[in-house]
């Protein structure tokens, strides 16, 4: 409870910008109040607290990575838009992992939505049912190399 | 005469790459064939070009608290964006919207 109100603290001076009574009053209440109602939601009782810092330092080394990953989607997707005759061949394809962890089966979905043409369209289980702008490739990233999988589950630790 | 500064000319590269996708994003969404494709243009450009746009404007303005603004914001908008879209596509999925195969008509 302590933490998330001193997140929450911390979070309503970068806002604010003040730092005079008034505001900082305002900031203690309001604070409170949130973390009074909410605060169960952001930290989960069931974990300690060394456990989700670690997941969350460890989703943060993984943006660099997704950065790269997004420039390259981008670029992908710039040049089939741009290209006269579209060079797209759109399917479904069904990805099946043993991801377990909320984080960890967000944080895949939210990576493959951005990276080379694929968009995440449902979520069962372990299940991903996937929309693929260019089939081939996406096959052979998703069903055959399995990168992104491969990283998550070393990131995270846990099987892919 | 004003000059630019070398952080000035790379925040106006930053905001020129953004420029360009998003208007990448738009022209997908008039040429693309079906509802899924387009989501894959409007997610994916408008992603980095919001981002590129606002590291721009964050080199522009320079280490105040409105740098750490726009960070968040970033931050924000890189999480927020494919949920969005994922949310789109969940629903017409589940309600049965038709995906548009090589070789069918434009819709």
């Amino acid at each position: 409870m302590i933490v998330i109100f001193a997140i929450l603290l911390i979070f309503w001076y970068i806002l604010s910008g003040y730092f005079d009574l008034f505001h900082i009053g305002a900031g203690i209440i309001c604070c409170g109040i949130v973390t009074l109602i909410s605060g169960d939601l952001m930290l989960r009782s069931d974990r300690s607290l060394i456990q989700s810092g670690r997941v969350f330092i460890s989703f943060i080394l993984f943006l660099p990575r997704l950065m790269v990953e997004i420039l390259y989607a981008n670029l992908d997707v710039a040049y089939r838009i741009l290209h006269p005759k579209m060079p797209i061949d759109p399917d479904i394809l069904i990805v099946d992992t043993k991801f377990s962890g909320d984080v960890l089966r967000t944080a895949f979905a939210n990576a493959m939505t951005l990276t080379p043409g694929t968009v995440t369209v449902a979520v069962e289980g372990g299940r991903f049912t996937v929309h693929a702008l260019v089939r081939s490739v996406s096959e052979e990233d998703l069903l055959q190399n399995r990168s992104i999988q491969k990283r998550l589950s070393r990131i995270f630790g846990e099987g892919p | 005469m004003y000059i630019l500064s070398p952080l000035n000319i790379l925040a106006l590269i930053c905001i020129g790459i953004g420029l360009f996708f998003m208007v990448v994003g738009a022209v997908g969404l008039i040429r693309l064939p079906d509802f899924y494709t387009r989501a894959h243009a409007s997610g994916k450009c408008d992603t980095l070009g919001e981002g590129m746009m606002l590291i721009g404007f964050i080199l522009y303005e320079g280490m105040t608290l409105i740098s750490v603004k726009l960070l968040l914001l970033a931050i924000f908008i890189f999480i927020s964006s494919p949920t969005a879209v994922h949310a789109l596509v969940n629903v017409a999925h589940s309600r049965g919207v038709k995906p548009w195969k090589k070789g069918d008509e434009r819709q």
